[in-house]
């Protein structure tokens, strides 16, 4: 042993300090305890909270419609959808749709999973006859991109739809008169043709109902276009005649 | 949160050695009493692991060391009394352990650290080294010169 190590060991720690240090120490942790007991409380709730702002931001950007997709034969659905491509509502706009939707939830699928579950549903697919007619309506920043994706949806090629894109204006309209935009869009053409036709009447009828008075509206309009345009001929050349 | 027989078990394996670096590093038992008490205290706290019984005596040797340097940095306007500290011990301490301890303590303190770890704890310059967090041929240095005021003090043979 050398000499420093035979005059250090002489130097030691009391059992005064011992006892006292270990008596401090008893004391901090039972101070520490519930100190760090409310630290651990003070971060998990800091944490919750933070949490909870988290999620309610993240849950109104997920519940907010940013596209519509208005779906019509004669039952008008209206799905909204969100910026994931889900669909967050689904609002009926007749008594026909009601029922459907009744037993069918399409809400947080992608809206062209909830287009094939709609037109797959039992329900749905008597209304889809070779008379009807079904029609997408989009509003949307990107109606392209949505009309595209329903358009190369091969499911979908079966029913013939037509596709349409609309806006809020019309949307905000068609809802004052408890109609779906789809079908508004559908009344609005119609009445260009048509001046004495109502929303009214547009209520009791189909999409193909719709269609075919639009059809025929144009036929008779090509025709009295064609009669007008024969009279005014067989006018211009009696007149001429008379003339000569 | 340590056991009350983790805190006895350190307390039996290390007490001695802290109050000797204290010893080494304060001026008094009162500093050496509330050092102790924060090495302690930070041991209390500390929620790493240890890979073995060495590098647990390590840690507090290094933790001793900083919490005494701390002290003297806090109340770095009182001087350095190293006869304090060995009257302090006069009870326990014969003449020559008076006299080998007071030339220990009158070294510098770097110096103090590298003779207490290398001549009492026989911590070689390599493990010192990692201690202190300092490069092995600094502690070779300090270690020579440590030698040569000690021998100086205390005459060739004072190991």
């Amino acid at each position: 042993m050398n000499r420093i190590q035979e005059s250090m060991n002489k130097i030691q720690a009391s059992e005064e300090l011992k006892k006292n240090t270990l008596q401090y120490l008893e004391k901090q942790q039972k101070e520490q305890s519930p100190r760090r007991g409310f630290r651990i409380r003070f971060v998990l709730a800091a944490c919750c909270i933070l949490a909870f702002l988290l999620g309610i931001g993240g849950y109104s950007v997920y519940i907010k419609p940013v596209s519509y997709i208005s779906i019509d034969v004669n039952p008008s659905i209206e799905l909204g959808i969100n910026r994931f491509e889900k669909v967050v509502s689904v609002v009926a706009y007749n008594q026909d749709g009601q029922d459907i939707l009744q037993h069918l939830s399409l809400k947080n699928i992608s809206y062209i999973q909830a287009i094939d579950k709609l037109l797959q549903e039992e329900s749905y697919d008597k209304f889809l006859t070779e008379d009807s007619l079904l029609i997408f309506t989009v509003i949307s920043d990107r109606s392209d991109t949505i009309i595209e994706k329903i358009n190369t949806n091969q499911d979908l090629w079966l029913y013939d739809a037509l596709t349409y894109t609309s806006d809020k204006t019309c949307m905000e309209e068609a809802h004052q008169h408890e109609m779906s935009f789809g079908k508004y869009r559908v009344y609005i053409e119609l009445s260009q043709y048509d001046e004495s036709i109502t929303v009214e009447d547009c209520h009791g009828m189909t999409i193909g109902e719709m269609q075919d008075r639009i059809e025929t509206c144009r036929h008779e309009g090509t025709e009295n276009r064609e009669e007008n345009q024969e009279s005014y001929q067989e006018h211009h050349e009696k007149h001429h005649k008379n003339k000569h | 949160m340590k056991s009350t027989e983790d805190l006895n078990r350190v307390m039996d394996a290390y007490a001695d050695m802290i109050r000797r670096i204290c010893f080494v590093h304060l001026k008094n038992k009162h500093d050496t009493e509330d050092v102790f008490q924060n090495v302690y205290m930070k041991y209390l706290l500390y929620e790493g692991t240890f890979e073995s019984s060495e590098h647990e005596k390590a840690w507090f040797v290094r933790v001793t060391i900083n919490a005494c340097t701390d002290w003297l940095r806090y109340f770095s306007r009182r001087k350095w009394m190293p006869l304090e500290m060995i009257r302090e011990e006069e009870e326990v301490l014969d003449s020559m352990s008076s006299e080998v301890l007071e030339a220990v303590l009158e070294l510098p303190e770097k110096y103090r650290n590298v003779i207490y770890l290398y001549y009492y704890e026989e911590y070689s310059a390599v493990e010192i080294a990692k201690i202190l967090e300092k490069k092995e041929n600094t502690i070779y240095t300090w270690l020579s010169r440590a030698k040569d005021m000690l021998r100086k003090k205390l005459g060739g043979e004072w190991k």
